[in-house]
């Protein structure tokens, strides 16, 4: 009900509107049109996934396309919306996975490494352009759980405030509040942050993240 | 729930104000982060092999006939006015059926002076659903905050142009194109794909052409702020959601979102 509430009109992209024909088609069983939907969701989707389960997210991503081909005639929304429902299929793969595993999700812990690893760069520009997909993923798999998923699902899989809250299954302003905090500490671990305010409430946030 | 959003999201709007300089150059370095982080966590090439299999999948599904499952509510993601469309369509749907058959069993009871009483009654049940549901949509919940509380509703502003131009520029010199929301805004924001470069190189210069960066800064965080004001007297959540955007999106998000966000912890 809230959730209802809070969710705007999404302004379609036109990167959503080809997503959105193509699952249309889909959905009345043509194959290519899902091959082609794959090929917009799957990137944003691994990115989601190396975060949270890192070297194994192909082969969760895998588990979940199977979820997403059996379950596509239930789907109902656009293009946006599809990459939300595609999202929460593989968020819950992705928690199978850990659970099975029996892998705490990584939180904190490494940020001191990660800090002294940041170089010094003279200019902001420096540090964003030496950032590698390695580099990165490191650094965000280093943020407490819920930052993590936050930012990857804002930035990565691109999903707006609204549908990343119920990916998460939390309300929008803590999703807003921890994408917002992660992508500050991201920055200030690449020093391109002009501010030194060091861990503001990480330690609240992180038993946010372990509470999911 | 409510209340404590919108005690954090009194401070933090006001603390926009006080922090409008260097929130505008962190809010920008964040947009550049942004970008960079999704050229470089999108996994660009996709396994043919895994594409293959999901659409082997697919092929199955057909086969079996599981397509045609019901939605489930977790499957049903259209817009909530589009959502609450179908549900009013099913209840006014519903309600006619309902006087319907109850006409029925009324015409058969009490003959032809009671047909006239069960359409009496069914009147105001049918109109009720579809009156009600027009004016939510309408009322100011979805629109106000569409103005102000999403990050990509909102035009794009030059200064998030500019980084975004910035970001584009350092990924498209490693060969890498930039593919997510801060792009499609890029493009959007540029009339096409292929004319980002010239727009960015444009863009780039006025930039540096007129450093009267400031001004152009104010308005959005003002007028977020002003629609998070108008909304949160309706609805407490999404009054709220656009309140505490406003300080997010805007210029001065850094020092308005960690304000709120210092606040939020030590509950």
């Amino acid at each position: 009900m809230i959730l209802g509430q809070v969710r705007q009109p999404r302004r379609v992209q036109a990167y959503d509107e080809e997503l959105g024909a193509a699952v249309a088609r889909a959905q009345e069983g043509d194959e290519a049109a899902f091959a082609v939907a794959y090929r917009f969701v799957q990137p944003g989707l691994l990115g989601y996934l190396h975060g949270i389960v890192g070297d194994d997210a192909e082969d969760v991503a895998s588990d979940a396309w199977l979820d997403i081909a059996r379950d596509l005639g239930r789907f109902k929304g656009d293009g946006a919306g599809f990459r939300g429902w595609t999202a929460t299929i593989a968020r819950h793969r992705a928690l199978d996975h850990l659970r099975r595993q029996r892998v705490r999700p990584r939180s904190g812990g490494t940020e001191q490494d990660v800090l002294h690893l940041a170089g010094p760069h003279s200019t902001h520009e420096q540090a964003l352009e030496s950032l590698s997909t390695e580099r990165a993923l490191e650094l965000v798999r280093g943020l407490p759980r819920d930052q993590a998923e936050a930012v990857l699902l804002r930035v990565v899989v691109g999903l707006d405030g609204p549908a990343a809250a119920r990916v998460l299954g939390k309300r929008p302003g803590a999703v807003r509040t921890a994408a917002h905090r992660g992508l500050k500490r991201l920055a200030r671990q690449l020093g391109i942050s002009s501010e030194t305010e060091k861990g503001v409430t990480d330690g609240a946030s992180r038993t946010l993240g372990e509470s999911t | 729930m409510g209340e404590r959003l919108s005690g954090d999201g009194g401070p933090s709007r006001r603390r926009v104000q006080a922090g409008t300089v260097s929130g505008a150059s962190e809010a920008a370095d964040v947009t550049a982060l942004e970008t960079v982080l999704a050229a470089v966590l999108r996994t660009g090439d996709v396994d043919p092999r895994a594409e293959q299999r999901a659409v082997a999948a697919f092929r199955d599904a057909g086969a079996t006939g599981a397509r045609r499952a019901r939605t489930r509510r977790r499957d049903d993601w259209r817009p909530a006015a589009e959502r609450r469309a179908g549900r009013t369509v099913r209840m006014t749907f519903g309600a006619v059926f309902a006087s319907v058959a109850l006409g029925g069993v009324a015409v058969a009871a009490i003959g032809s002076a009671g047909s006239s009483t069960g359409g009496a009654g069914a009147g105001p049940r049918t109109g009720q659903p579809s009156a009600v549901a027009p004016a939510r949509p309408g009322g100011t919940a979805p629109s106000a905050p569409s103005a102000g509380s999403r990050p990509t509703d909102r035009p794009p502003s030059a200064k998030d142009t500019q980084a975004h131009c910035r970001a584009y520029e350092q990924v498209r010199s490693r060969g890498k194109a930039l593919d997510a929301t801060a792009w499609q805004r890029l493009v959007t924001a540029a009339g096409g794909k292929d004319k980002v470069a010239a727009y960015c190189s444009e863009q780039l210069t006025r930039a540096t052409a007129t450093p009267g960066r400031r001004t152009g800064q104010g308005k959005p965080g003002e007028s977020a702020g002003a629609a998070g004001h108008g909304t949160s007297g309706g609805t407490g959540t999404s009054g709220n959601s656009s309140g505490n955007s406003s300080g997010g999106t805007g210029d001065s998000a850094g020092k308005g979102r960690s304000g709120g966000g210092g606040a939020g912890g030590k509950h």
